[in-house]
């Protein structure tokens, strides 16, 4: 087994899901009135705009650490052009896939996909908590932004638990121990697993 | 009154200012006064606060020909049959009641302040201590108690009139006609249709805090007509893709000794 997240990573990303899941639930559970029952099991609507506000901070704060620690290994490079070209290998069989370092062209896209819709929901939303200090047409562009960035992170959450999970076997480890096999490394990220080979050697 | 379309009609061309029916309010719905300042204007208090849901706006206005007059105009809420606030409430404490009007169950108002941004016409007012929204309901209790609203009781010169909808419209052109000159019928030809209606002496643009063409936010409709929908859609639609491709493609295998990328 290969160990290729730290402990720092997974806690940081639960902490993220954690909070995003909960804004998603809450925030629908707002959205749509026959949805009442989310508000109800959360304590009524006013406990739940007050969940949906904290829950929201927690995010952002979240957000703004998840930033700094996969922004460097998220960074776009020539060849996830040619991995995206190839679907990732997802949808038709390929043997021109580029090999990957330590995240795919799918995941560096989820991942600024979350930094910048996750930034724009965290602005819009405190731009809605507190918007009788805006100016009003700015205060319309929140809330509609708001609902805007919860579409595009909810589609696409969507598509990361599924990728993280039963589409990916033996994925969704690298959450929870932090240890994926060998194999699964050599299928996913073989570039990188040539320098933590390297590294493990010196 | 019982399941009729009602509309408030005010008369400004009527109206001298008494603000009875701003008083009235008031000792109908209970509402404190607060502490205001002189700034130079009989309007008081200032602006709609969440204690004062009608409010007489004192306007001095002079012309192009330099003919001076003194416009009083009750702002307060439109009753708007396509009504932005009722569209974004998220707790349906706005909704429309069987009158047409826009009712509030203060009770459920989570003060999310949605409705003070999307009303067009500025009226929701927020009270950060009871952190809850409130506006004019055009006395529910009392039409359902087939009395009319506090303020239309209150008016001595018949300025505030109610009625069902298409009387109170052919008396408001009626009266227009009478009127001449610029006056004009404001109300009936935006957003579904107020149920609120006024006469006024002016063209709409020359009153103070009164949309020229008010209309429900872009915003609003981009929000609640598309991407509430599409959340749902997208969510949705990409679970199913991600089924389709489970059972039609099969998950992403590891295959032991394999080198390189897949």
């Amino acid at each position: 087994m290969v160990k290729v997240t730290d402990a720092t990573e997974r806690i940081a990303h639960w902490i993220l899901a954690g909070s995003c899941l909960f804004c998603l639930i809450s925030g629908l559970g707002l959205m749509f009135h026959a949805w009442e029952i989310i508000p109800t099991i959360l304590g009524g609507y006013y406990a739940t705009k007050w969940l949906h506000i904290f829950s929201g901070v927690i995010f952002g704060m979240s957000l703004a650490y998840a930033y700094y620690m996969w922004k460097k290994d998220c960074e776009f490079e020539p060849d996830d052009m040619g991995w995206i070209m190839q679907g990732g290998g997802y949808l038709w069989p390929t043997d021109k896939l580029p090999p990957v370092y330590k995240y795919n062209a799918g995941q560096k896209a989820f991942f600024w996909c979350i930094v910048i819709f996750g930034a724009l929901i965290v602005l819009s939303g405190l731009g809605m908590w507190f918007s009788t200090a805006l100016p009003v047409v700015a205060a319309r562009w929140a809330y509609m932004l708001h609902a805007m960035s919860a579409f595009v992170i909810g589609s696409f959450f969507v598509v990361h638990l599924y990728l993280g999970t039963i589409g990916n076997p033996g994925t969704v480890q690298a959450m929870f121990t932090g240890k994926c096999s060998r194999a699964w490394c050599q299928t996913h990220c073989p570039r990188w697993l040539e320098d933590h080979d390297k590294n493990q050697v010196a | 009154m019982k399941n009729m379309d009602i509309v408030k009609l005010i008369d400004v061309t009527k109206c001298t200012a008494c603000r009875g029916c701003q008083v009235a309010c008031k000792q109908w719905n209970e509402l404190p006064a607060l502490r205001t300042h002189n700034f130079g204007s009989y309007q008081n208090p200032p602006d709609l606060q969440w204690n004062t849901w009608t409010l007489i706006r004192f306007q001095e206005y002079v012309d192009k020909d330099g003919k001076f007059s003194w416009l009083f105009r009750k702002d307060g809420c439109m009753h708007c049959t396509d009504a932005a606030c009722v569209k974004v409430c998220p707790s349906g404490s706005l909704y429309h009641t069987e009158f047409g009007t826009v009712g509030v169950h203060r009770d459920r108002c989570i003060g999310c302040k949605a409705c003070v941004t999307a009303c067009p016409f500025d009226i929701p007012r927020y009270d950060a201590k009871s952190d809850k929204v409130s506006k004019c309901d055009l006395c529910y209790t009392r039409l359902l108690g087939d009395q009319k609203p506090a303020c239309v009781l209150s008016c001595p010169t018949g300025a505030l009139t109610l009625g069902d909808r298409d009387t109170m419209v052919k008396k408001a052109y009626k009266r227009v006609a009478e009127l001449g000159g610029n006056a004009n019928v404001y109300g009936d030809k935006f957003v579904g249709g107020t149920h609120v209606l006024y006469v006024l002496q002016e063209p709409p643009a020359v009153y103070d805090e009164l949309p020229e063409h008010p209309k429900m936010p872009a915003t609003v409709l981009w929000w609640k007509n598309f991407f509430k929908p599409f959340t749902l859609i997208g969510m949705g639609g990409v679970a199913g893709a991600a089924a389709l491709h489970y059972l039609i493609k099969g998950p992403h295998e590891v295959h032991e000794n394999k080198e390189g990328g897949e």
